[in-house]
């Protein structure tokens, strides 16, 4: 069962990625890539990583992708051109595409796997609160850390966006 | 010892290692492919998920929540980094329309 449901998981993230390559209009990209998202929370359920999955669903599929709907939706799609200024370009990327999943191939054949750390109960893994106790006692400073990376975002973002003294 | 039992059912660790390349390769054929920023930032997006999956299956299969602490960790830099890439592109919208990354090159030395 648990089989079934990782090919099909991953034959509609594979899909959607592929989609979000090939769409030529930026509004079907973004779908496409809430595909991607929600086939990919499939699996992280999989993994037991409960709460990892609720987030996935929340910020990514939720917040993330409504904020790029929001930017294309003001600024109308912008059709692609077909052709590329570079000359090669296209050729190159495929060379180096081809090179580098040549590499990770070879790495994740080369894996050596640890024995799993002794003494974790699998039936309380990755819910709210075994993470909860990771977060708020060992990693309570990256964690406090990662609110100044979004107050400084937010900050940027309002900057960015202001309207400009010359345009009242 | 790279099978994960879940559900019942053994999973090879492998199997998920490899999805997550094809998407990351998938999202860098995008990046490098594609030419209006917009799709760009979402190829990223794409990158940044991959390396979440294969970050939660080495949790899993060491059975280690940091991982997964680490995965949370990254969804924050990539939210960010989605707030703040789409700021400075509205407002490069703002003066003129932009097909073509190619043509954001006024700060070439």
């Amino acid at each position: 069962m648990a089989i079934a449901i990782f090919f099909v998981a991953a034959l509609m993230a594979v899909l959607g990625a592929v989609g979000v390559v090939a769409f030529r209009q930026p509004i079907r990209s973004v779908l496409s890539l809430v595909v991607v998202m929600v086939a990919l929370s499939i699996l992280f359920l999989l993994l037991t990583a409960q709460f990892v999955f609720v987030v996935q669903i929340i910020v990514y599929a939720g917040a993330v992708m409504v904020l790029f709907l929001f930017v294309i939706a003001l600024f109308g799609p912008a059709r692609e051109l077909a052709r590329t200024q570079l000359r090669f370009q296209s050729w190159l990327s495929g060379v180096f595409v081809l090179v580098l999943l040549g590499l990770i191939w070879s790495m994740v054949q080369g894996i050596q796997y640890r024995q799993p750390d002794k003494g974790t109960d699998l039936a309380f893994f990755g819910t709210v609160q075994s993470i909860a106790v990771e977060l708020f006692t060992r990693y309570l400073y990256p964690f406090e850390l990662t609110s100044i990376l979004l107050l400084v975002a937010a900050i940027g973002a309002i900057y960015l966006s202001r309207k400009k003294i010359d345009d009242l | 010892m790279s099978t994960m039992t879940i559900g019942g059912s053994d999973l090879d660790a492998s199997w998920f290692l490899i999805l997550g390349a094809i998407l990351f390769i998938i999202g860098a054929t995008g990046v490098l492919v594609r030419r209006n920023p917009l799709v760009i930032l979402i190829c990223i997006e794409l990158m940044l998920n991959a390396v979440n999956l294969t970050l939660l299956v080495f949790s899993r299969q060491l059975q280690n929540i940091e991982g997964q602490l680490f995965a949370l960790m990254s969804m924050t830099v990539a939210a960010a980094e989605a707030v703040v890439g789409l700021a400075i592109l509205v407002d490069i919208f703002h003066v003129r329309e932009v097909e073509d990354v190619d043509e954001l090159s006024e700060m070439k030395g």
